[in-house]
């Protein structure tokens, strides 16, 4: 429950129609896509930057937890209000500000959805790369808190390789204008900090993005398998080969099959993986690397390599990977994703050993994901109904996840940490790995009030350490 | 004055931490290859150099992944990597003899930016020394990862201001199967602009593209604006290029090297030289080609340009720039970084934080961190 005063100013600054805290209401706000929960105590709608720093300063002067909110779309827990308080949902900042194609940049809010970015200058031949598979939902505030990646970031770069600089709001209620869209601007690359640091340093208010040309020609290609651990050597091939396609997306059987049922794309229900490759660029260019990827999926035990004959047989594939959660809801009413990354020589036994894991923890994993670039996305299938469910699931993601750590990967290749991961943190990242990130966190937000207990383990997050930083002897 | 070579990353922290306990001023370098690059230096009661932490800790072709100590130098390191056809397509300054940590810690970059990026996208790890002694790792050996804080960006640019790197993670870049560099001459700033805009809308995707004033240009007995653009793949690819480039003329790959090459032989030959870099958007490039007297080098992709200077200017027109090489030592007075922009106040904070009592390479950064 808010407060009756900080309600009357919230109602004063954004107008009866500017907030929801009604119970109801709030339930719509206390989750994602991950499988944790918490309601806020308040969930605003600011309209611009001015807003959301008075917003934030009555938050500071009331000593209130304050959550930034995209779509909602995240899949660790990065918007649940696990301490309550402000939540400030971003959906009515979401006006494009500035398209400048000459410069190759657009200035947007952070509510603006990531698809729309390409869809308002996708008829002049640009676009921006960083594609989400929730990419008609998710903004690219949500983007810019988890660095997401995409499909087609196997080429050309995750969301930090977009973004050019940020107008943001400090925990204090203070703006500041970061990078530009100029590059290499002299001094520390903030703008690299702040992309990924999950809503729990600053709220950004505006992003300079990137935009690139359309490629020439796009050609896409389905290899079918028997086996996933043929089209898992076709990944390590292709990347040993030094053959760069645009994406390099992985299906394992079950997964293909209730991406078929949902969406009849064109999946083959017998096969036990299928490698969707797409190459861009140049004519020319893509042609000749049409053969020798084709020769590679045959030579690691491709069934067959069919090429999309037309923009309608590709859009139709892409349909069916970008919705394959919607594809598992239909079959599963709980699913629990994970994002573990390995480096790509690692992908076949990987694979091998989630089924393992999935054995062991009698749960069903299906998997599909950004092959090209290591990510895995072991989808864990329960029934939250069922006690011990959601345990098992738990345990089977964070063996995988250990698994990931063993072979020299990551814990998360996109979707973050959040309040998912927080305490794997420990088994990837020395304690003074750790007490650095806690530092910088305390830096920006020494009150620990913006999105607090997500990222660090606990523990190590800030309420618990005291870094005295002294103020500096020396001037120059 | 005083050198320490550690040869172990926990060696060079404990030097770091020591030095912090007595107050000790450090400069901290790889090779000591630019000298001139950034802001004050000397004087500094210890000097760390990484030269003897060279080792290749992870190499593995396979995944284009590579694990290196911060003292390798870049030129061994790229020979390492050619003889699988791999590349860090930096192109830095001072390639011969700068160390791979002094590259990156530089942010040097050189004319296939356009295509591969520079160090902030190469970069998919690093551990570095803090002051305080500890050794901090960012990011790991994979491609994709956003586990944790990606405080190793700060690093990259920083000129050595907030700590020391120890090792850096690269994704490595296939080699492209054959290159071909082509070259036209314009009369004027706005026609090889308009080339140049006309080529950024086309289907092309050079590697590089560059745009040189005419005092650039003569030096690479070239006249006039001249747009330099390279291009990568099999032969038909090229042959698109040619098609579609009119009126330019293919020459020779070496002209590569001399661009890059270009810093390093202007500083040696105008000691109280100074090379100026600004930050523009594409829609300023007419002014940045001509607001120098002397050559401009432009990542005409980019927007980033270099301007040379004899002798330090006066002042510095009114585009995002620093005076990124000056005279060794620095004249008195001297302003590398007029007009520090608004996120100043943020960084400030962070070197205080990282170095509370301005040891580390005081005010390298342009004077000012
Ligand atoms: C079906 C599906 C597919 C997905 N596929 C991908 C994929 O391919 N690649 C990928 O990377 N992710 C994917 N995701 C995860 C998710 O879509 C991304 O993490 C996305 O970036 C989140 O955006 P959002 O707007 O929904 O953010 P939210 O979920 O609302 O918030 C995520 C985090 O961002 C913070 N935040 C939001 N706005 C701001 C702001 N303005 N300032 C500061 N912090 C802010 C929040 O506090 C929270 O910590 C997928 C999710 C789903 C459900």
């Amino acid at each position: 429950m808010i407060a009756a005063n900080v309600r009357q100013e919230i109602h004063n600054l954004l107008g009866p129609r500017g907030y929801l805290d009604q119970g109801p209401d709030l339930s719509l706000y206390e989750y994602d896509g991950s499988i944790d929960k918490a309601k806020p105590d308040i969930v605003v709608f600011p309209k611009s930057t001015e807003q959301v720093a008075a917003i934030v300063k009555l938050a500071a002067r009331n000593q209130l937890a304050i959550v930034g909110r995209g779509a909602g779309t995240g899949l660790s827990g990065g918007v649940i209000p696990r301490a309550g308080g402000i939540m400030i949902s971003f959906a009515r900042m979401n006006r494009i500000l500035e398209i400048d194609l000459p410069n190759e940049r657009m200035l947007v809010e952070p509510g603006v959805v990531n698809l729309d970015v390409t869809l308002a200058v996708q008829r002049d031949g640009y676009y921006f790369a960083p594609d989400p598979s929730s990419q008609r939902a998710c903004t690219i505030g949500g983007n810019v808190a988890e660095n997401a990646g995409g499909p087609h970031t196997l080429v050309y770069g995750v969301t930090t390789n977009h973004v050019l600089g940020l107008e943001v709001v400090l925990p204090d209620g203070t703006v500041i204008e970061i990078g530009g869209p100029e590059t290499d601007l002299p001094g520390y690359d903030l703008t690299g900090l702040l992309t990924g640091s999950e809503g729990t340093m600053v709220l950004v208010t505006k992003a300079w993005l990137r935009l690139m040309r359309t490629a020439e020609t796009v050609k896409t290609m389905l290899a079918i398998y028997e086996t996933t651990d043929a089209a898992a050597d076709t990944v390590a091939e292709i990347t040993a080969k030094q053959i760069t396609p645009a994406a390099l997306e992985m299906l394992d059987g079950p997964m293909l099959r209730m991406v078929e049922e949902a969406t009849h794309a064109g999946y083959p229900m017998d096969a036990q993986a299928v490698l969707l490759i797409e190459l861009e660029g140049l004519i020319e260019s893509v042609e000749s690397q049409l053969e020798p990827i084709r020769a590679t999926c045959l030579a690691c035990g491709a069934r067959e390599v069919r090429l999309a004959k037309s923009a309608e047989e590709r859009d139709l594939l892409w349909k069916g990977r970008k919705n394959a959660f919607g594809a598992i809801g239909r079959v599963s009413p709980f699913y629990y994703v994970q994002d573990g990354v390995v480096p790509r020589t690692q992908i076949a036994p990987t694979l091998r050993r989630i089924g393992e894991i999935s054995r062991e923890h009698g749960v069903q994993i299906s998997n599909i994901f950004h092959a090209g670039d290591g990510n895995m996305h072991p989808i864990i299938l329960f029934d939250a109904r069922k006690p011990g469910d959601v345990q098992k699931a738990v345990a089977a993601g964070e063996a995988i996840l250990d698994y990931c750590i063993q072979v020299g990967g990551s814990i998360t290749g996109e979707h973050g940490v959040g309040m998912e991961k927080m305490e794997l943190m420990t088994k990837l990242f020395s304690d003074d790995t750790l007490n650095m990130i806690a530092s910088f966190k305390s830096l920006f937000d020494p009150q620990c009030r913006l999105n607090p207990g997500k990222l660090l383990p606990t523990g190590k997050g800030c309420m618990e350490i005291h870094h005295a930083h002294a103020t500096p002897a020396a001037t120059y | 004055m005083s050198l320490f070579q550690p040869d172990s990353a926990e060696a060079l922290a404990a030097a770091l931490a020591q030095a912090a306990h007595d107050r000790q001023t450090i400069e901290t370098g790889g090779a000591f290859s630019k000298v001139r690059a950034g802001g004050p230096r000397g004087g500094a009661q210890l000097t760390l150099s990484t030269a003897k932490l060279n080792r290749v800790l992870n190499y593995e072709p396979r995944d284009l992944t590579l694990s290196v100590e911060a003292g390798m130098p870049f030129a061994e390191l790229s020979a390492l990597l050619a003889t699988n056809q791999q590349m860090i397509p930096l192109d830095p300054p001072y390639s011969a003899t700068a160390t791979i940590g002094g590259v990156v810690a530089a942010n040097s970059s050189g004319p296939r930016r356009r295509w591969f990026g520079t160090a902030r996208d190469l970069i998919i790890g690093m551990q570095y020394a803090t002051m305080e002694g500890k050794l901090v790792q960012s990011g790991g050996m994979v491609v994709k990862n956003v586990a944790g804080l990606d405080t190793g960006k700060l690093h990259i640019g920083a000129l050595g201001t907030l700590g020391v790197m120890t090792v850096l993670n690269f994704k490595l870049l296939p080699m492209p199967v054959d290159t071909r560099t082509f070259a036209k001459e314009f009369a004027t700033a706005a026609e090889a602009i308009a080339e140049r805009d006309r080529i950024l809308k086309s289907t092309l995707q050079p590697m590089a593209l560059d745009l040189l004033n005419p005092a650039a240009a003569r030096t690479l007995s070239l006249s006039g604006f001249v747009l330099l653009l390279e291009a990568g793949g099999q032969p038909n690819v090229l042959d698109r290029y040619a098609r579609e480039l009119p009126g330019f003329a293919v020459v020779d790959k070496t002209f590569w090297a001399r661009i890059n090459g270009f810093t390093e032989s202007f500083l040696a030959a105008h000691p109280a030289g100074c090379v100026v870099r600004i930050s523009s958007k594409l829609t300023e490039s007419a002014p940045v080609l001509t607001a120098f007297a002397g050559p401009v080098i432009m990542r005409a992709g980019n927007g980033v340009a270099y301007a040379y200077c004899e002798t330090p200017p006066a002042k510095l027109p009114p585009l995002k720039c620093v005076i990124e090489y000056a005279p060794e030592p620095r004249p008195a007075g001297m302003d590398l970084w007029p007009a520090p922009a608004a996120d100043f106040d943020l960084m400030r904070r962070v070197k205080d934080m990282m170095d509370p009592h301005h040891l580390l390479n005081p005010g390298r950064l342009y004077g000012k961190l």
